[in-house]
């Protein structure tokens, strides 16, 4: 008797272990939906205030302070920026918190002329990225730009475009304009779980008004 | 600064224009700079010895004007100006003219989209034309596409020389525009050179992914270069997209079932185990049993 107890122990217990595996195995055979962003249209943020600067001259070259932080009411966003440049192999360095966006320091500074150049993530592994809400924006919407002297430079939306990630327009994105314009980047489309990548880019095209 | 005076004149012009246009206008003609269909017009008076002009830029049919710059000087251009791709006219009249006068000269331009042009008063004031000047907006990977329009009356030719190391353009006529060299960045020494001495020179910061223009002008005293920032980009532009999301709010289907498969398999292997254990132990009381 003493001798048979652990056996029939195991027994039991290699019995459990196979009946909560496989209610383990039942229990995740479905699929997650797509998180998608609420309906937009509430000013969740105020318009920020301070001095706004025109846009400078072809023969004035004024210089443009460095951008620091980033607001988009219509969408939520505050945040501040960070300075990116490029990885590895020349991509775009990307920010390595998702709840933080970059201006890419190659490109010109948001309010001289030329296009600058911001980029954020959508999501992190599991949850809301800064630019989460970035595909809700609309022809006409308010973007701004602080500057480290205390100006802020506005922009508004012109376009939002997206551009699969193997075909993506460079010269369209990263390309010379003749006044201050801004590119805001993040991910989109469907995620490949193969490379844990979205497929796609979504870009907002802003102009400066002010 | 080296050019108050265009500087001046420059600064001058924006203000007017913002007051003429009205900043809602203003605002409004920008919203619209990068959407598609959109190209860019700038106004230059670049003949030497013409007086201050008013110019009116019309879209094509529409006797009202879009854009009107009052007492341009020469010297003066004018920041780019988003249009709407189609055809426009340019007309200069003398400065204080009536709007409804004979305009002195007129010219007709068509903006494609996703182009730049310059529209500017050149030659002398005895044979005044309004040249359209197609610009560039591209510049070769890593480096500045720099031309220039040579709209000095007091010398006829000049060679223009970069420090980078080469003429930008040997012989420039006057009222003439060069084709566009590209340039490393860096801030180089730029000279309009006449029998071989310089007549004028100016340090230009070149960065890579923009375009310049470097204007000769008549100075009051000599000749004056000025440096136009006629566009910016990313000089080093980032290869292919970006990867700025990790997954977290995408749709995904069901995850690998290997951890759970081998889960069920280790729980068969211990209850197989303890079976056996079992079976060999009631074997083994059934042997004592019958002795």
């Amino acid at each position: 008797m003493q001798i048979r107890r652990p056996a029939a122990i195991a027994f039991a217990a290699g019995l459990v272990v196979i009946v909560g595996g496989t209610a383990g195995l039942l229990l995740t055979r479905h699929s997650t939906p797509a998180l998608r962003p609420v309906a937009a249209g509430v000013a969740a943020l105020p318009v920020p205030t301070g001095p706004i600067v025109a846009p400078p001259q072809s023969a004035e070259p004024a210089p443009v302070a460095s951008p620091v932080s980033l607001t988009i009411p219509l969408i939520g966003v505050k945040t501040n920026l960070i300075t990116l440049g490029l990885a590895a192999g020349g991509a775009m360095q990307v920010p390595s918190s998702t709840t933080v966006a970059g201006w890419y320091t190659g490109s010109p500074r948001p309010g001289a002329i030329g296009s600058a150049i911001i980029v954020g993530h959508v999501d992190s592994v599991s949850g809301r990225g800064v630019f989460f809400r970035l595909p809700e924006l609309k022809n006409g919407d308010d973007v701004f730009v602080k500057r480290a002297d205390g100006t802020t430079a506005e922009f508004r939306v012109t376009e939002i475009q997206t551009y699969p990630k193997d075909h993506f327009p460079t010269d369209t994105v990263y390309g010379p304009t003749p006044d201050p314009q801004l590119r805001l980047i993040t991910c989109g489309g469907a995620f490949d779980a193969a490379t844990n990548h979205y497929l796609n880019n979504i870009v907002v095209y802003a102009t400066q008004v002010r | 600064m080296r050019f108050p005076r265009v500087v001046r004149q420059i600064t001058v012009l924006t203000a007017a224009s913002a007051l003429l246009l009205g900043i809602p206008a203003a605002a409004a003609s920008a919203a619209s700079a990068a959407a598609a269909g959109t190209g860019w017009i700038r106004l230059a008076h670049l003949s030497p010895n013409t007086p201050a002009v008013d110019v009116y830029l019309y879209s094509f049919g529409n006797s009202n004007a879009k854009i009107v710059l009052r007492h341009v000087a020469y010297g003066t251009v004018s920041p780019y100006e988003a249009v709407s791709a189609g055809d426009y006219s340019v007309a200069m009249r003398s400065a204080g003219a009536a709007a409804s006068s004979q305009p002195v000269l007129s010219t007709s331009v068509t903006v494609k989209a996703g182009h730049t042009y310059t529209v500017a008063g050149m030659g002398p004031e005895s044979g005044l034309r309004l040249q359209v000047i197609d610009d560039s907006l591209t510049a070769p990977t890593g480096k500045s596409s720099v031309r220039v329009i040579q709209a000095s009356l007091k010398e006829q030719t000049v060679k223009f020389h970069c420090s980078c190391g080469g003429d930008i353009t040997p012989k420039a006529s006057f009222a003439s525009v060069s084709s566009y060299a590209a340039i490393p960045p860096g801030t180089w020494t730029m000279s309009a050179i006449v029998g071989g001495s310089a007549k004028a020179t100016l340090p230009v910061k070149l960065v890579a992914g923009t375009v310049h223009t470097e204007v000769v002008l008549d100075g009051s005293n000599g000749l004056e270069i000025v440096d136009l920032l006629d566009a910016a980009g990313a000089g080093k532009p980032p290869v292919g997209g970006v990867t700025t999301g990790l997954g977290g709010t995408a749709g995904h289907g069901p995850g690998s079932p290997a951890p759970w498969l081998a889960v069920i398999g280790a729980g068969a292997l211990v209850a197989t185990f303890g079976g056996l254990r079992l079976r060999r132990h009631a074997l083994r009381r059934q042997l004592n049993t019958g002795i």
